[in-house]
């Protein structure tokens, strides 16, 4: 992928995209809010990665005003150091895709990463999902698995539902927290795992070959590999 | 003198005075005008009907009759202080009780106002100049000097009044000033003392219930919350430094060992994953501070919409029950319906979680943690009661302070700032914490005013 790194912060830009390189992305780097307007609306990118506060005379939030304005849809992924709940709508209320808070896990900021880039380029209507013998029907909202159904509450299917359309990719626990169920704090112990306990016993445990794995330090991937 | 003429109190006294001097002035000289004119005419109407009787005696007499009435009304009217003089037609006198003609008369009829001379005091007269038939000429007066004493003794009163307004005036002043401006300045005093840094004084409060009283309530209420902010803020301080510095120290001590003693890849990795859970708890400690400093300063108000509790209730009872039963436990959910306030669902919805985290951690197997939604009459609670340990007597007033971690959950995971932001969430809705005894375990109470009014609170869109 192609990504356009917005940031002030030397060290942090330069970590950041060291992880992206090496995580095989292509990284172009902007160091103030001007910069990284040209560069955003002069080439393509997959993805930007936008630092809320700029110097360079055009904030984060003025950068995505403009590039909508100007019909560009390019997934933006807001970094910034206010936490506040009204700091989070005023930027997605922009035109921000995602809001990530400073100082964050690396990755925490892939995962989120992956989850804009694959939510834009996915098909608009998908009635059903499948990751490898997993297979989820949308419309009916039956899961089977190995064509044996598998029975799921309705939130249960929801956090399926999520990992299945994020499959293969890492998920982390607060991204289901606030994709899932809407909760947009940290609760202090990790309530996710819990949920993901259960899902396995269902989805899992009767089964040879597990799907779901943790990844420790990061989260969940559903994948088939 | 310059500074009481500044004072407010004084220059409205001075101001009463002289309204009060216009104001009586005013008066008594509409008295004295009334009540001179009233005499002025009776005296004239006298002097004007004594010569009249005295032409008429002349017409029909002679000159001899016009001299007996005369003669005759100088008898009567000796006391009258009334002034008669007849004199032929070159001012010689005829007859009458005045020796002589009196300069400040003139040739022509008219009236006159002389000053008299009898008894060695000069008296203001008023006197009628009349031309009888045969150039004769008549002088009729009155002594008018009652009533130049009168006017000056109506003057005299007036100043007296005009003087002793002014200084009851400025007594009145210097009193209101005392009783008034006496205490705004006794606020100010204080207010400047807490502008120095005084922050523990408190304006007097005279318990009269007037709006001096209510002023000082009001500021002292101020006072008070100020007070407790920068408490706040100083435990928040002392708080950050000591339980940040802790895993900060661990974090350095750990990265220096590294340094130090250089192991074989493998390990190294394995402190440095260690290093970053260090950092973790710091931000995650860091993150909860700033959390609780928002709720207390009261800018979370921003955040308030109607919050339909029971959906709420419903919702942290399904986040959390896997991880209540994780510990064998059961949650069980006691919500009424239809309960609304107005408050902030992500802050009430965190407060509710990290009770039933709490509870989770605490909860025997086999045992039962209950999630209940009540109205009790203008009060809301949300009540959380496991069986655990619970909070022992001695530690409960302290559970909700910052950083405080009791006996019981010494091992278990956590910072201890769980419960103080429960209280401060409640305390941001107007309510409070209460840390009860479930007999065995701890029922801890959100106790939140109900708010029925609809909400004016401007609507915020939710986040998807």
């Amino acid at each position: 992928m192609k990504i356009l790194l917005v940031e002030d912060n030397e060290r942090v830009r330069d970590f950041v995209a060291k992880g992206l390189r090496e995580s095989g992305h292509v990284v172009d780097q902007a160091a103030n809010g001007r910069d990284g307007l040209f560069l955003a609306s002069s080439e393509t990118y997959d993805a930007i990665i936008l630092d809320r506060m700029l110097p360079g005379g055009i904030d984060g939030i003025g950068i995505i005003e403009a590039l909508r304005k100007t019909g560009n849809k390019t997934p933006i992924l807001i970094l910034s150091a206010l936490a506040e709940v009204d700091d989070r709508i005023k930027g997605l209320k922009a035109g921000g895709d995602d809001y990530l808070t400073k100082p964050f896990a690396f990755g925490e900021l892939m995962a989120r990463l992956d989850a804009l880039v694959r939510r834009s380029q996915r098909a608009d209507v998908e009635t059903v999902l499948s990751v490898g013998d997993l297979r989820m029907d949308l419309l009916a909202r039956q899961v089977t698995r190995a064509g044996k159904p598998v029975d799921l509450q309705p939130r249960e299917f929801k956090l399926l539902e999520y990992l299945m359309r994020h499959a293969e990719q890492a998920v982390t626990r607060t991204m289901l927290l606030e994709n899932v169920w809407d909760y947009h704090f940290d609760p202090q112990t990790n309530v996710i795992d819990a949920h993901i306990s259960k899902l396995r016993q269902k989805i899992d445990a009767p089964f040879d070959r597990p799907l779901l794995q943790t990844l420790r330090g990061v989260g969940y991937k559903l994948g088939a590999s | 003198m310059s500074k009481l003429l500044r004072s407010t109190s004084v220059r409205l006294a001075l101001g009463y005075a002289v309204l009060f001097i216009l104001s009586s002035a005013l008066l008594v000289g509409l008295l004295w005008w009334r009540t001179a004119d009233y005499l002025d005419r009776a005296t004239e109407a006298v002097i004007v009907a004594d010569t009249q009787a005295v032409g008429d005696r002349l017409r029909d007499f002679g000159l001899a009759g016009a001299v007996e009435t005369v003669k005759e009304r100088v008898r009567r009217a000796a006391d009258e202080r009334a002034i008669y003089l007849l004199t032929d037609p070159r001012l010689n006198p005829v007859t009458g009780n005045l020796n002589a003609w009196p300069l400040e008369v003139g040739q022509r009829a008219g009236w006159y106002q002389v000053g008299l001379v009898r008894d060695d005091r000069r008296h203001a007269t008023r006197i009628l100049h009349v031309l009888l038939p045969g150039n004769f000429h008549l002088l009729v007066g009155r002594d008018v000097e009652d009533r130049v004493q009168l006017r000056a003794l109506i003057f005299n009163a007036l100043a007296w009044a005009a003087a002793a307004a002014v200084v009851l005036a400025i007594a009145g002043g210097l009193l209101v000033r005392r009783a008034t401006l006496g205490r705004i300045e006794e606020i100010n005093r204080t207010a400047s003392g807490i502008v120095r840094g005084d922050l523990s004084r408190r304006l007097p409060v005279r318990r009269s219930g007037d709006e001096f009283d209510q002023l000082a309530l009001i500021i002292n209420g101020l006072l008070e919350q100020i007070q407790q902010l920068i408490e706040g803020l100083q435990t928040t301080s002392h708080a950050i430094a000591h339980d940040l510095r802790t895993p900060l120290t661990e974090l350095r001590g750990r990265l220096e060992d590294l340094l130090r003693t250089r192991p074989p890849a493998e390990d190294a990795f394995r402190q440095i994953d260690d290093a970053v859970a260090d950092v973790d708890r710091v931000i995650e400690i860091f993150n909860a501070l700033l959390r609780l400093a928002e709720i207390d300063s009261g800018v979370r108000r921003s955040g308030f919409r109607r919050v339909d509790l029971g959906r709420l209730v419903a919702e942290a009872a399904e986040l959390y029950r896997p991880t209540v039963e994780e510990t064998q436990a059961t949650l069980a959910v006691e919500a009424a319906e239809g309960v609304e306030i107005d408050g902030d669902p992500f802050l009430i919805a965190q407060a509710v979680g990290n009770l039933l985290d709490n509870a989770a951690k605490v909860a025997p197997a086999g045992s039962t943690v209950t999630l209940s939604l009540a109205r009790r009459d203008d009060r809301i609670e949300i009540a959380v009661s496991d069986r655990g340990p619970g909070i022992p007597a001695a530690e409960k007033p302290r559970a909700t302070e910052r950083f405080f971690r009791g006996d019981a959950s010494r091992g278990t995971r956590g910072v201890g700032l769980g419960l103080s932001l429960v209280a401060a969430v409640a305390r941001l809705h107007g309510g409070a914490l209460v840390l009860d005894d479930n007999e065995p375990g701890l029922k801890a109470r959100l106790v939140i005013p109900a708010t029925d009014t609809g909400s004016l609170h401007e609507k915020r869109p939710t986040l998807a």
